[in-house]
């Protein structure tokens, strides 16, 4: 039997047995949802409707119901597309970065963790399709075997690495998300008393019956996905980077981006791990598997990619001075003092300043200031994409075109449908999925639940 | 038969084998065994398909197949059943006429496809009017124009042509003493001027008067003066050393236009001397942007500036007013001086007076420029004899009044007088194309027809003449103002035999070879006649001051100007969405007109302009007061204007006869009293509410950028290149390089066919936007409307930009000690800033065809490419509208079709109008929406141009592929041509030190290359 030292904290708090552990993860799935639950799950789905609406507005009319220009040809579409990815990015560093260098603490939180990653990479596929001139035309977007002629896609172009990377990454987070719940389902599909439930988790469970076989094989696919998914972590950012980092716009072509646009993505990706175990942990009572240690650990992480991402701000401008060209220095001074100050000020305020805070025990430990921050955190990260996509195009090199952006309810109405979309699926997905990997996190209740720690130390 | 015979198994060689036996007698060796199937009902009945099954797949096969089988609506083009003579399908036919429309003049070469007129291109075989401006180019549109007056009415009823003929023949027969009065516009035209005197004679009470709604009068009248004939004399900017114009935008349609040519040519750098241009004016007109020197002054200080010139010159002491530029006038006379015979001194004032005074200091400069014995009679409008109509209408003396041509009651200021009028003749007929204010008074309606499907001729300039033919048929039920004329004096003949007559008899005798067909080929007959100098009379120079100051003798307080922007001209076309859509070169504002302020007097009286969240400009509205009129417009803060003035454009605020979309602006004809269009004493008045401009331009400097690069003409004839226009170098590992030298890229072969290159002259450049029209006109560029432009969607493929300077440089804040982030902050912040009175630059911006082409790389689907002749092209039906590579183009040339802009209801422009879409380029493609497109450097001219040259087996030449700008251009400032080729026009602007590539620092190796501006400044 493993022994944990026990200055180390416990990581499941309370008395618990086995059976504890199963019955609070199936709870949510067996029991009726609550009032709570209900009004989130209406107003997650108004706002979708809404979304769908203003996505019917586009696709009907054009995107001219968007408030683009001849100027600037991306706004909220990219910058939203750019913000769902980043937010999608903490999912996959946490359950496969951190079992690669065995971070026991991401078993209570990489469940959901991967499933927001799950859901906010759906959110950020609607958009590379929605801000087609000729959705219907997507799939050209593929290198597809076709009798259009010779017509192949530009393999120069970064927006088709964006086409794969997304793809890629999508692919194997599900499979590495669904191999994870296997275990799980097959545990709920056990307790299950109503035969359709029963049914259909038996389905979704593929006959896992707990052979030791099973195990190992469960085993090993995690560690090769885990090991799959660990570069994506850092190719996808890398390659969405990409659209701005290979063009020639003031603003945009910087080499910086690349390890930037990946500190950001953990950044606000953590944020919105925070956003939503915050409220998950109290809904669903869970406090006992996911401890003020855990939402310790993540701030710590948001604080550390957060003054990357501050650090960058920096070089970024600093380059611009540096290299003496004029563009390059009258796009950021632009971006600092131009007419959208106010976007990059928010962005320098929540992204570089409100993480430092978290240097203080206290504030790192408060449950109600980490769950504000979060929220701070990407609305900071919506900015920085909307600083970096709008204030560079907005005026770049010939002054006769520079003009301004102002969205429209189209705009919005897209964005919030996302946001409606996404807490529409996570919604669901609390009330169907076990939320906590409980077969993995059994695994660790001897030797960092917290009543064991106590028997040890009494031994 | 063949004995051949054929193996077909190894049984064949066997004769007694059973199977060759068998197959003798039957089809097959075994039986086949159709009764195990048939024979045993009870299983046939028991199988799971029975008959009734089959039929039922057989039935649904078919059906399903036959509707697969039907598609979305098929649109048939159905080909000519007999083939009409001269008209290939596919292939272009050019017609040699002219465009004549009351208001522009000029000799044009008409493309016509399948019959139909698309594009209208400059005759360059004419010496003079051989060139285009905005509106001529635009003009083939109006032709398509849905609101066109479709057949003959009475009262508002259609009535057909041979009741109007029988009632108007009764109603002038029975004129007796009163007056008939032919009101037209400037009728220029040799035959119908032979007809109209021909219906004098049987009419005796006819009176011809001549009515131009902008008004050349006072030139007119000063030449008339001078030398007892009412025409113009003939400037030729081209041989003037300096310019000196007092309010006279020539440039834009100062005394009928067309004068752009011949200032390019004075002003190419190249020559010995470069021609000097000193412009003293109030608002900021084209002319003014290109001048050298610049002073904004008010009205009526440039006539007190005149005549002190006048006296300096002249040696005289004229009585006049002080003027804020006298300490100049000096010098601008010695300048006049030295320069002598090549001297021009001109001024826009519709004043006889003033007129006169220019021309009296040419005369005493003996200038070479201002040639008067070569009268030029494109201008005709007598504004005395309209006041004089509008009297004698309401005195009841007129009986009939037919006007053709004109739209008095919309564009005279006291139209009100001209309606009350008109109730007191008994007869009016208005003959015109387009239904408009005048038609909806007159009880006759008479559709007219356009340039493009008439009969005419035209003498422009003493000495040469201009055919017009008919290059359609009419398209509804129209009849020419001629034909009307030859109907109503009783006679048989159609104007096309008279006409024809006529110039057989009076005029191609007057040069000797010449034929009819020969003319109607090449649209003009010149007769190369000397010029013929006329008798100068005698005027009293101190009467002709003092009525001068007259003019403006009770000018006080905030001075008016009104003018004609080079779209609307004097709203004739308003109707036309092509020059509704056009941004004035100045103001870069389109689908309006506005009141033009100083920065410093709008901050006085609290009025400002300022852009919404979306980027577009809103500005103050005012009550104006003028000469008795009030109305409320919107004030524009415009760079240049004179302080204390205020400048309008006429043509707007058309309310009959133009769609809902185009009754844009106010009309300022009221303030246009007695033709003069300056007014004194204006008074405004910030009234609640704000405009909503569309302007396609937000900012207006350059921001001390390398986009227009400039230099003076003494340090361009004086200095090395390298002080002027540098070579772009790099830092490399090698030591400092040429950008032109480093490449990221391999490059693209282009020594293989022809490899085009299009080169502006922003010397050259005027600003004029003909090739912003031809380029529309051409491409079939979706018209997007006033809310779209406002949200900078226009669709321009190519654009003009307009940058003025600024008060603050890099320089200046280097000798301010503007440094660090705040003072950059502050230098960028007043380099925002136009100077109160700027130098302009017009840049003209297309598609750049880099060879390394940004957008090429960014494309996902690969739908922008490199031609191999160095054209980026697109492939519109591959495009499926990232927008990235409008992003990633540094020259922002890049346009997205937002919407679907064609048959669409909502942008019921002409692409949304049966009749309008006739004017389409059936040669290229209309763009659906989603899609990006963008100048395709007139892909369908080059690609037709090889072709030609390749069938004939020749070179390809600079003649084959000019493009829609290229040939447009009125003062030569874009050349086309093949690199490849050592005599293309080309090769001397690619070799040409003044060459520089925008933005080249970026790399992306452009096939558009610019040429240094030059400006003559006193060093």
């Amino acid at each position: 039997m493993h022994y944990e030292s026990e200055i180390r904290e416990p990581l499941v708090l309370g008395n618990k047995s086995y059976s504890d552990v199963t019955r609070d993860v199936a709870a949510p799935v067996e029991g009726k949802a609550n009032k709570m639950w209900w009004f989130a799950f209406t107003l997650a789905t108004i706002a979708f409707l809404w979304g769908i609406g203003a996505m019917a507005i586009t696709i009907g009319e054009g995107i001219g119901s968007w408030g683009l220009n001849k100027t600037v040809g991306w706004a909220w579409d990219i910058t939203n597309f750019v913000w769902w990815v980043g937010i999608g990015h903490a999912g996959t560093l946490i359950s496969a970065v951190l079992l690669l260098f065995r971070q026991k603490w991401r078993m209570s939180i990489n469940r959901s963790a991967e499933a927001m990653t799950i859901f906010a990479v759906v959110q950020a596929a609607l958009f590379p399709l929605l801000h087609m001139g000729r959705p219907w035309l997507a799939y050209w977007v593929f290198p597809f075997p076709n009798n259009f002629g010779s017509l192949w896609v530009n393999f120069n172009s970064p927006l088709l690495w964006d086409v794969f990377a997304i793809s890629t990454y999508f692919s194997v987070s599900t499979v590495f998300w669904y191999v994870g719940l296997i275990p799980d389902f097959a545990m709920i599909r056990d307790r299950a008393v109503k035969p359709f439930q029963k049914h259909i988790y038996k389905i979704m469970s593929f006959g896992w019956s707990g052979k030791a076989k099973h195990w190992q094989r469960f085993e090993e696919v995690s560690l090769v996905l885990a090991g799959l998914a660990t570069p994506l972590v850092l190719s996808v950012h890398t390659i969405v980077s990409m659209d701005f980092a290979t063009s020639v716009i003031p603003g945009w072509h910087t080499t910086i981006f690349p390890p930037y646009f990946v500190a950001g993505a953990i950044f606000s990706g953590f944020a919105m791990v925070q956003t939503l175990l915050i409220i998950m942990r109290k809904v669903v009572n869970l406090e006992s598997y996911i401890t003020i240690q855990h939402i310790e650990m993540m701030n710590i992480v948001i604080m550390l990619t957060g003054s990357i991402v501050g650090v960058a701000y920096i070089t970024e401008l600093f380059m611009a001075w540096y290299s003496g060209v004029e563009y390059e220095q009258y796009a950021f001074l632009n971006r600092a003092t131009g007419p959208y100050w106010w976007a990059y000020l928010s962005m320098m305020t929540f992204n570089v300043v409100s993480p430092q805070l978290m240097w203080f025990k206290k504030l790192r430990t408060s449950i109600m200031f980490t769950f504000v921050l979060s929220i701070i955190v990407n609305v900071g990260m919506w900015f920085e994409r909307f600083v970096i996509i709008v204030t560079s195009l907005h005026r770049d090199y010939l002054p006769s075109s520079w003009s301004m952006f102002s969205p429209t309810y189209v705009d919005i109405g897209i964005f919030v449908g996302t946001i409606g979309f996404f807490f529409v699926l996570f919604l669901l997905y609390a009330r169907t999925f076990p939320v906590i990997a409980q077969a993995e996190l059994k695994t660790i209740l001897k030797s960092s639940g917290e009543s064991q720690k106590k028997l040890h130390k009494h031994e | 038969m063949s004995q051949k015979k054929y193996w077909k198994g190894i049984e064949d060689l066997n004769e007694e084998s059973q199977i060759m036996q068998d197959l003798r007698n039957k089809e097959f060796v075994e039986e086949i065994p159709t009764d195990d199937f048939l024979g045993d009902k009870e299983s046939l009945e028991s199988g799971s398909t029975t008959r009734r099954d089959f039929l039922k797949y057989i039935g649904f096969s078919t059906a399903a197949a036959s509707l697969a089988a039907c598609e979305g609506p098929v649109v048939k083009s159905i080909p000519y059943v007999v083939k009409p003579d001269n008209v290939t399908p596919g292939s272009a036919d050019y017609y040699a006429t002219s465009i004549s429309d009351g208001h522009d003049f000029a000799s044009v070469l008409v493309r016509a496809r399948e019959g139909r007129p698309i594009r209208i291109e400059p005759n360059t075989m004419a010496d003079y009017y051989s060139t285009t401006n905005a509106r001529i180019q635009a003009n083939v549109l109006s032709l398509y124009d849905s609101n066109r007056l479709k057949a003959p009415q009475k009262e508002g009823e259609e009535i057909s042509w041979s009741s109007v003929d029988a009632d108007i023949a009764t109603a002038l027969a029975t004129a007796g003493d009163k007056e008939i009065v032919l009101l037209t516009s400037s009728m220029f035209s040799p035959s119908t001027k032979e007809i109209i005197s021909k219906f004098s004679e049987k009419y005796p009470t006819t009176k011809h008067i001549s009515y131009d709604a902008v008004s050349s009068s006072g030139a007119l009248d000063a030449y008339e003066t001078l030398y007892g004939k009412r025409a113009l004399p003939l400037y030729n900017f081209a041989e003037a050393r300096t310019i000196v114009s007092f309010g006279a935008d020539f440039i834009g349609d100062w005394l009928g236009g067309g004068y752009e040519k011949g200032y390019s040519i004075g002003r190419n750098p190249k020559q010995k001397e470069m021609s000097r241009h000193i412009q003293v004016e109030t608002n900021m007109s084209l002319a003014g942007a290109n001048a050298d020197d610049r002073y904004s002054v008010k009205p009526s200080e440039q006539a007190s500036a005149l005549i002190k010139l006048y006296n300096i010159i002249l040696g005289e002491n004229l009585a006049t007013n002080k003027t804020p530029i006298d300490s100049k006038l000096a010098a601008i006379a010695k300048e006049l001086k030295n320069a002598g015979s090549k001297a021009l001194v001109v001024t826009g004032s519709n004043d006889k007076n003033l007129q006169i005074l220019a021309m009296k200091i040419n005369l005493a400069l003996q200038s070479r420029a201002m040639c008067v014995g070569k009268p030029v009679f494109v201008k005709e409008g007598n504004d005395n004899a309209v006041q004089q109509l509008v009297q004698d209408m309401n005195s009841g003396k007129v009986s009939a009044l037919i006007c053709y041509n004109v739209n008095p009651v919309y564009s005279l200021a006291n139209s009100v007088e001209f309606v009350k009028g008109m109730k007191k003749v008994e007869t009016t007929v208005s003959v015109t194309q387009f239904v408009d204010e005048t038609t909806k008074e007159s009880t006759y309606n008479l559709p007219s027809q356009h340039s493009l499907e008439s009969w005419g001729d035209a003498m422009a300039v003493e000495g040469e003449y201009s055919l017009m033919q008919p290059t359609i048929r009419p398209l509804y039920d129209t009849r020419q103002f001629q034909d009307n004329l030859l109907k109503w004096m009783g006679s048989d003949e159609d104007f096309y035999s008279f006409i024809k007559n006529n110039w057989k008899n009076n005029i191609l005798s007057k040069k000797t070879g010449s034929t009819w067909n020969q003319t109607l080929h090449d649209g003009v007959l010149k007769l190369s006649l000397d010029p013929d100098m006329p008798t100068l009379n005698e005027v009293d120079m101190a009467a002709v001051a003092k009525a001068a100051q007259k003019y403006f003798k009770n000018a006080k307080g905030i001075e008016l100007e009104l003018y004609v922007k080079a779209g609307m001209g004097n709203g004739e076309l308003a109707n036309n969405p092509w020059l509704q859509e056009l941004p004035d070169p100045i103001t870069r504002t389109s689908w309006d007109n506005y009141l033009t302020i100083s920065a410093a007097h709008a901050k006085e009286l609290g009025l400002t302009n300022w852009n919404v969240s979306n980027g577009a400009l809103n500005g103050d509205i005012v009550k104006l007061s003028a000469a008795g009129v009030s109305m409320t417009v919107p004030v524009f803060i415009q760079p240049g204007q004179a302080y204390g003035t205020l400048g309008l454009a006429l043509g707007y605020g058309r309310s009959e006869g133009v769609k809902d979309a185009m009754k844009t602006g106010v009309n300022a004809y009221p303030f246009y009293k007695s033709f003069n269009k300056y007014a004194s004493s204006v008074s405004i008045e910030k009234v609640e509410g704000e405009h909503e401009f569309a302007c396609v331009q937000l900012h207006h400097t350059m921001m001390d950028r390398d986009v227009v690069q400039e230099t003076t003409f003494d340090i361009y004839k004086n200095k090395s290149r390298d002080e002027w226009n540098p070579i772009n170098m790099l830092a490399t590992h090698d030591g400092n390089q040429p950008v032109s030298k480093i490449d990221l890229w391999d490059q693209h072969d282009s020594d293989i066919g022809p490899h085009f290159n299009l080169s502006i002259d922003l010397n050259a450049c005027t600003g004029c936007a003909a090739c912003v029209v031809a380029c529309h006109a051409e491409n079939n560029v979706a018209v997007v409307g006033k809310e779209e432009v406002r949200k900078s969607r226009d669709m321009h493929w190519l654009r003009i930009d307009r940058y003025y300077s600024s008060d603050m440089t890099k320089e200046k804040a280097k000798a301010e000690g503007l440094s660090g982030v705040t003072g950059s902050v502050d230098m960028y912040h007043q380099m925002e800033v136009a100077s109160a009175n700027p130098e302009v630059v017009f840049q003209p911006v297309m598609c750049q065809h880099c060879n390394h082409a940004p957008c090429e790389t960014v494309c996902p689907v690969a739908a922008t490419s490199h031609g191999a002749q160095g054209q980026n092209q697109m492939a519109y039906n591959r495009c499926v509208g990232t927008r990235y590579c409008a992003n990633n183009c540094p020259y922002k040339v890049r346009r997205f079709n937002w919407f679907q802009y064609n048959g669409n209801e909502k942008f019921d422009y002409h692409m949304n109008d049966e009749v309008g879409r006739m004017v389409l380029n059936p040669d290229v493609v209309i763009r659906d929406r989603g899609v990006m497109e963008k100048c395709s450097m007139c892909i369908q001219i080059t690609q037709a141009g090889i072709l030609s040259a390749k069938k004939d087996g020749r070179r390809l030449e600079d003649i084959d592929i000019q493009t829609a700008c290229s040939s447009a251009c009125p003062s030569e400032a874009m050349a086309f041509g093949d690199i490849n080729n050592e005599e293309s026009l080309i090769q001397e602007p690619l070799h040409d030190d003044r060459k520089y590539y925008l933005l080249e620092t970026v790399g992306t190796k452009p096939n558009v290359m610019y040429q240094t501006k030059i400006r003559n400044k006193n060093s």
